[in-house]
């Protein structure tokens, strides 16, 4: 593609053409004035003021390869809307293939839309529109504003012409409707960071940073919620059958009960020892038990399990009340008259118990005294670590929803339909931007 | 699976663990474990001194 030029007929300064004969008009950077390009006379359509020039990112006549087509850049325009009387001001720049025709990126932010026209309707749909079986929701409408313009375009630019525009997103694509007077003209966007149109154009400086959340960028989440969902239930699934596995492979054997009443005496020595009873197999849990029939009453027992043949003795305490009534709230009860407790990993052997009960002397008759009886069970299942470990399990999933749904919300603020109890963060988040 | 590698890591560490607790039997109660207890416990067993005996207590109802 070679430039052509002509003359400015407003300054006679040189004006680049690099759209062929396909573009509507030019603009003479030196005088800002906009020329019909369509006829011979090369009528000046406007003159603009502008305070300040805006040099564009990508430098007109500038070329790069956009999937797969080599592209020139030969115009740019800044253009604004007015939301809440804040004013937000993007870049769109022109782009053209002799082969191919006009393709259009877009700049907010650090943010870059790949535009293309399209030629066919979407369909309205509930909420937004559908387009090549695809859904798009409505983000944002509001009227644009160009405000300043450079180089060459297929239509005859003006400044201070207005649009209305629509955005229905899905992302990473956007489908968007501009009207004017009576056109209404559709185009399609996919979203392309920096690092990507930089890459595109091989342009030396940097491009600037992207800031905040655009309209259609991609969530860097993606499908990763479904999916690590879909892992939960494996996991936890895997952990349940784990969890059945070893409930019935674990032996619950019971290796000692016997009935005991406890009549308390003082200066009497209450503590006593049960008959050897083995533990067998690996090293393995024990569930005690204690039934008594206390009623009003608390019962404390000092219980070691020892073993006969290496003195190592495992000491532990546990107590057992039970108190029931009724006052002028009704019936009420409190405690339990059975305990069971497990005593972790105890290696094989030959066992006896040490029991010592305490009692509140005074609350008990000497002459009924309390029974109880104790049981011991070897190997019994313990499930509740099983639901800690079902928790933590659901920590990445909820983490990942979590950082999603921030994700979209921070999307949302800025369209037409911020949610509404993140007003004040729309107000913080739009300074940050 | 595959696109979360460190979650797979995690989870199938995590029910390991789990498994392999269970399979050395849990507990729900702190144990003070002493040594070399003499055996003449056994025809004495008020010789014993409970870690967990002798303080005051009250466990009253309402």
């Amino acid at each position: 593609m070679e430039a052509r030029a002509l003359v400015c007929p407003g300054c006679g300064g040189s004006v680049q053409l690099r759209g062929m004969t396909q573009t509507a008009s030019a603009v003479c950077i030196q005088c800002l004035s906009i020329i019909d390009t369509t006829t011979p006379e090369l009528r000046i359509i406007q003159q603009f003021m502008a305070a300040q020039r805006t040099l564009p990112l990508i430098p007109l006549g500038t070329r790069g390869k956009l999937r797969g087509d080599l592209y020139e850049a030969i115009g740019f325009q800044t253009r604004q809307i007015e939301v809440d009387g804040m004013a937000y001001e993007w870049r769109e720049y022109v782009l053209f293939n002799p082969y191919k025709g006009f393709r259009y990126l877009s700049e907010y932010d650090g943010h870059w839309n790949d535009i293309l026209p399209i030629k066919g309707l979407p369909i309205p749909t509930s909420g937004g529109v559908s387009y090549l079986n695809e859904s798009y929701k409505h983000f944002q409408t509001a009227t644009a504003e160009t405000t300043y313009v450079m180089g060459e375009f297929p239509w005859k630019v003006m400044v201070g012409e207005k649009a209305d525009c629509t955005d229905y997103v899905s992302p990473p694509r956007m489908l968007s409707s501009e009207k004017s007077g009576n056109e209404i003209t559709w185009s399609i966007g996919e979203y392309m960071t920096g690092a990507q149109i930089a890459e595109a154009f091989q342009l030396k400086t940097a491009l600037p940073d992207a800031r905040g959340i655009y309209a259609n960028q991609p969530s860097p989440f993606g499908n990763s919620v479904g999916s690590s969902w879909t892992l939960a239930v494996f996991l936890i699934a895997a952990l349940a059958g784990v969890m059945v596995l070893s409930s019935m492979f674990m032996s619950q054997k019971e290796v000692f009960r016997q009935k005991y009443s406890f009549f308390p005496r003082t200066g009497v020595e209450n503590s006593f020892v049960t008959s050897v009873f083995p533990l067998e197999g690996r090293t393995t849990n024990v569930e005690l038990s204690v039934n008594t029939s206390l009623l009003n009453q608390w019962l404390y027992f000092n219980f070691a399990l020892i073993n006969d043949d290496t003195g190592e003795a495992y000491d532990f305490g546990r107590e057992v009340s039970y108190y029931n009534g009724r006052d002028s709230d009704g019936a009420w009860s409190e405690g339990s008259a059975s305990d069971t407790v497990l005593i972790p990993s105890i290696p094989p052997g030959r066992y006896y118990l040490r029991v010592e009960p305490e009692v509140d002397a005074a609350s008990i008759s000497s002459a009924r005294g309390v029974n109880y009886e104790i049981v011991l069970r070897r190997d019994v299942p313990f499930n509740i670590p099983f639901g800690i470990a079902a928790l933590l399990l659901l920590i990445p999933p909820v983490f990942t929803t979590l950082r999603k749904t921030r994700f979209e919300q921070a999307r949302w603020q800025e369209s037409d339909h911020a949610p509404a109890a993140s007003d004040d963060d729309d107000s913080d988040s739009g300074d940050d931007d | 699976m595959i696109k979360h590698p460190f979650y797979l890591a995690y989870g199938l560490m995590l029910i390991s663990a789990v498994g392999w607790t269970e399979y050395r039997g849990y507990g729900s109660i702190n144990l003070n474990e002493v040594k070399k207890v003499p055996k003449t416990i056994r025809d004495n067993p008020g010789s014993y001194r409970s870690h967990y005996g002798y303080v005051p207590r009250y466990f009253g109802g309402k």
